[in-house]
């Protein structure tokens, strides 16, 4: 153990039990790592973050990620702008590993152990961790930082509360052990998974008594993270220092951040990278990312989002669109490649259905590809559309629909294109109304509205997260206000099964519902488009999920 | 005199006051709600009627709109401005950090608009439909129609693609660095000023076509003056009345060009701070940057109104 500070020391000998033990145990291992597809699924409790050997230290990594954050409370926060800037003063209970931006790894817990019903998760915490004020970190933190993110006070709305909605008591065992108890067990990637977020970073119980419990104007309150800060110029940059006297010793390997903030997808960005001004740029456009990609001793990536980009129907509003062959009819009429090469210089996008087309328990692409509704040749799916609103007896299409669109360009581009496909395909009117987001928010959470286009957030790839956020009956994103007893049946079966194989299952039966019956009709999923000088080693996000998990810095290093 | 600059004072004033009260009021009945940009879509969503009432009262915003607009009025004359909803900065910290910039930008460009537009107004007009005033007209027309912000756009990538350069992207004041500040301003300065040195052209050399057929300038030419010195001391200063009133309306399409050509250079100016505040409805920004633009465009009518009264003696004994 390089760190033995912080963990128990372990026997160094090995006699021909353990050998036996840890042969079996690594067997064992191997034998269930075979069976995982996908990083997603793995956790890996003695994989802490160590510097690359071949590491040189110092230097100043100059990092440049979206618009200045709209307040400092990330808890209460669901953007990038905070998450960006902030996440490197603080660290979480766990993470994912910056290796492959999946495998959940420790972070001030050092170790975890789930009860066999998997109702209780406790977590033993690092000794010797100090807040960037001074003052040392225990169990007392982390419950106060749980129990303002499952139970938020008056006034405060945190949009992680709902991943921890089975967790009934957060119990201090000792100061470095702490139990989280589960009303109902859940499955251990998706708790896990939770507590891996990026977004529950461990705050001081001080800081959060001594405000109120709201951090929102709150700028520069201690975390134990690996950069402290320095200071801010609004709307401009974000400067923090090495942390000293961080736990993982050794780590961090750059002596400065700079972190710029400017818009995403902004000429500004890419020509702050182009011209070296920035060493990494996240949220490219398309145009300056492939002129990176072009260049030497630049690398490129590009990676998935834990966004989807969608289309909803009014189901309450308006009649026609309470019938589900409508909605259908409506989602087999997309042309979905042409719709992802409309908005090709504007944002990168895939095809997808109603689940993350890249998690492991969604239809496979190639499958997907068979769908109607998701193949190229377009015409077998429109004759289905057309058959279905002549069932649903709208043969002659609807008239004067409110299409209402998030004043984004890449929603304009597809309103345009998706008003053309509407009407050509299915005789269907509708009136383009743009408005900014913040209108366009007020809108679909009051219905105003029959057609509706933009993008919505998960925190998880885990199915459940999706199935209860976008889909569920009171869904918080459920803007078409849809319904469907045999998904939610199922959805709630998702959320309780623990076997991965009899859950996948579950998640595919889901996915026929929603084919059929569709709450919303997916448009496209987004990637982010990254780029970086060289010279900056040790973050490469291309297997990463979301840009809101792995944004540390603490192993990138400079040469 | 005195009489003529109270009665300017008093419009000045009535009409600021008014515009407070607009841009206020507009403001509030406008749809969109600031919520969303604090909480973010997901939160806003989650948000329960309780958490909106307490974070609307946090924010002052529960309060009766006469009681707000009277708090304004009051944080204005204290000079506080008051505060961003989002990140609690101070919108007076703001002007005094990105004002200057944004200052820089408006002067340089006033300067360039004048250098530019008046000698080829003046060649113009002493050529008229010469070569040269064709190639002046068709150049003012051209300057006229390109919005500043797609050229401003077109500058940074020639730069970017031809010379690998950028703009340095964080503030720079001229006393802190003034070589690094004028890269920062020369860019949307140039870009404003021309199109503003279009519509100069364009006054002046109708004004002296005007000017140079009158009696006066004839008396000169038969004096046996030289044709430089008839322009410059008899056509020119009675030629130039219009164009100091257009330049005052001018400042206005350079303040409010300038929210958009920042954004196309990135300069982290007031007309960034705007655009962004617009974004996030950030409405104590947006009223008190609408007012701060509204100000200087009504202080620099008056002066102009002002330096008519100086120029031209009818008007101060009108």
């Amino acid at each position: 153990m390089s760190n033995p500070t912080n963990e128990p020391k372990r026997p160094s000998g090995v006699d021909r039990r353990t050998f036996l033990k840890r042969a079996g145990t690594v067997g064992a291992g191997a034998v269930v790592a075979s069976r995982i597809h996908r990083p997603g699924a793995a956790a890996a409790q003695d994989a802490t973050v160590r510097p690359d050997p071949a590491a040189k230290r110092g230097g100043t990594l100059r990092y440049a990620v979206h618009n200045a954050p709209a307040h400092f409370d990330v808890h209460q926060s669901g953007t990038v702008a905070n998450i960006g800037p902030q996440s490197p003063m603080y660290d979480t209970l766990l993470r994912r590993s910056p290796k492959d931006g999946q495998t959940i790894i420790p972070d001030l817990a050092w170790k975890w152990e789930i009860s066999p019903d998997g109702k209780r998760y406790t977590f033993h915490l690092r000794k010797g961790v100090k807040f960037h004020d001074g003052a040392d970190f225990t169990a007392d933190d982390v419950k106060a930082t749980y129990d303002r993110i499952v139970h938020p006070p008056k006034g405060v709305v945190i949009p992680r509360t709902p991943l921890f909605s089975t967790v009934g008591d957060i119990v201090v065992l000792d100061p470095h052990r702490i139990e989280f108890r589960l009303t109902e067990a859940r499955p251990k990637a998706f708790m896990l998974g939770s507590f891996a977020s990026g977004w529950n970073i461990i705050v001081r119980k001080k800081t959060l008594e001594d405000n109120q419990f709201n951090l929102r104007q709150v700028m520069n309150y201690p975390g134990t993270g690996p950069f402290r800060h320095v200071s801010r110029k609004d709307k401009e940059v974000w400067i923090q220092e090495r942390n000293p006297d961080y736990w993982n010793k050794g780590l961090p390997l750059v002596d400065k951040l700079e972190i710029y903030h400017m818009m995403p997808f902004s000429p500004e960005l890419g020509s702050s990278f182009l011209s070296g001004k920035v060493d990494y740029a996240r949220l490219l456009d398309p145009v300056s990312w492939r002129k990176a990609k072009e260049m030497q001793g630049v690398t490129a990536a590009a990676f998935n989002q834990s966004v989807i980009q969608a289309f909803w129907t009014n189901t309450v509003k308006n009649k026609a669109l309470a019938d589900a062959r409508v909605r259908r009819a409506i989602h087999l009429a997309m042309d979905r490649p042409t719709l992802v090469e409309v908005v090709k210089d504007t944002a990168p996008m895939q095809v997808g259905g109603f689940v993350y087309p890249f998690h492991e328990m969604s239809t496979p692409r190639a499958e997907l590809e068979k769908k109607l509704g998701y193949q190229k040749d377009i015409k077998p799916a429109v004759q289905e559309a057309r058959r279905l609103m002549k069932e649903a007896g709208y043969a002659n299409g609807i008239r004067n629909l409110d299409f209402v669109v998030r004043d984004i360009a890449t929603f304009k581009l597809w309103a345009v294109a998706i008003q053309a496909m509407l009407k050509e395909h299915l005789n269907i009117d509708s009136n383009l109304r743009v408005v900014q987001t913040s209108v366009w928010f007020d809108e679909a959470q009051a219905g105003n509205f029959d057609l509706a286009i933009s993008a919505i957030v998960s925190t998880l790839m885990d199915p459940s997260d999706i199935f209860s956020a976008w889909y569920g009956k009171d869904g918080p994103q459920n803007y078409s206000r849809w319904t469907n007893p045999a998904f939610h049946d199922v959805a709630s079966q998702v959320e309780r099964e623990l076997d991965d194989n009899r859950r996948k299952a579950l998640v595919r039966k889901a996915e026929d519902i929603l084919e059929q019956d569709p709450p919303l009709i997916p448009v496209a999923y987004e990637q982010i488009y990254d780029a970086w000088y060289n010279k900056v080693h040790g973050q490469n996000p291309s297997t990463f999920f979301g840009i809101y998990d792995v944004v540390r810095w603490d192993p990138v290093w400079l040469s | 005199m005195r009489k003529y600059l109270a009665r300017r004072a008093l419009y000045a004033a009535i009409t600021l006051f008014g515009v407070s009260l607009s841009v206020f009021v507009v403001l509030r009945v406008l749809p969109g709600d600031p919520l969303v940009a604090i909480l973010g879509a997901e939160g806003h969503a989650q948000m329960k009627p309780d958490d909106r009432a307490r974070i609307m009262a946090d924010l002052g915003l529960s309060d009766p709109l006469p009681l707000q607009y009277v708090r304004w009025l009051g944080d204005i004359a204290a000079g506080r401005l008051g505060k961003s909803f989002f990140r609690g900065d101070t919108v007076a910290e703001q002007i005094l950090h990105r004002g200057p910039i944004s200052a820089e930008i408006g002067v340089l460009a006033l300067i360039v608009s004048w250098l530019v537009g008046l000698p080829v107004g003046i060649l113009s007009a002493f050529r008229p439909n010469s070569m040269p005033d064709g190639l002046a007209r068709a150049l003012s027309v051209l300057f006229i129609a390109i919005p500043g912000f797609w050229l401003g756009m077109l500058i940074v990538l020639a730069l970017l693609f031809w010379f690998g350069y950028k703009a340095p992207i964080l503030i720079v004041h001229f006393w802190q660095s003034p070589w690094q500040n004028l890269q920062i301003v020369a860019g949307p300065a140039m870009v404003l000023g021309l199109a503003q040195g279009a519509y100069i052209a364009r006054m002046s050399r109708s004004c002296l076509l005007e000017v140079i057929g009158e009696d006066f300038v004839r008396t000169a030419r038969a004096k046996g003056l030289r044709e430089w010195l008839v322009v410059m001391r008899h056509a020119l200063p009675n030629a130039l009345l219009p164009v100091i009133t257009i330049s005052g309306v001018l400042l206005g399409f350079v303040l409010g060009g300038s929210v958009a050509v920042e954004q196309a250079f990135g300069v982290p100016g007031l007309g960034r701070a705007l655009v962004t505040a617009v974004i996030e409805r950030d409405i104590i920004v947006v009223q008190n940057l609408v007012l701060l633009y509204a100000v200087i465009f009504v202080g620099v009518n008056v002066l102009v109104d002002l330096s008519y009264a100086w120029l031209d003696p009818r008007i101060r004994y009108g």
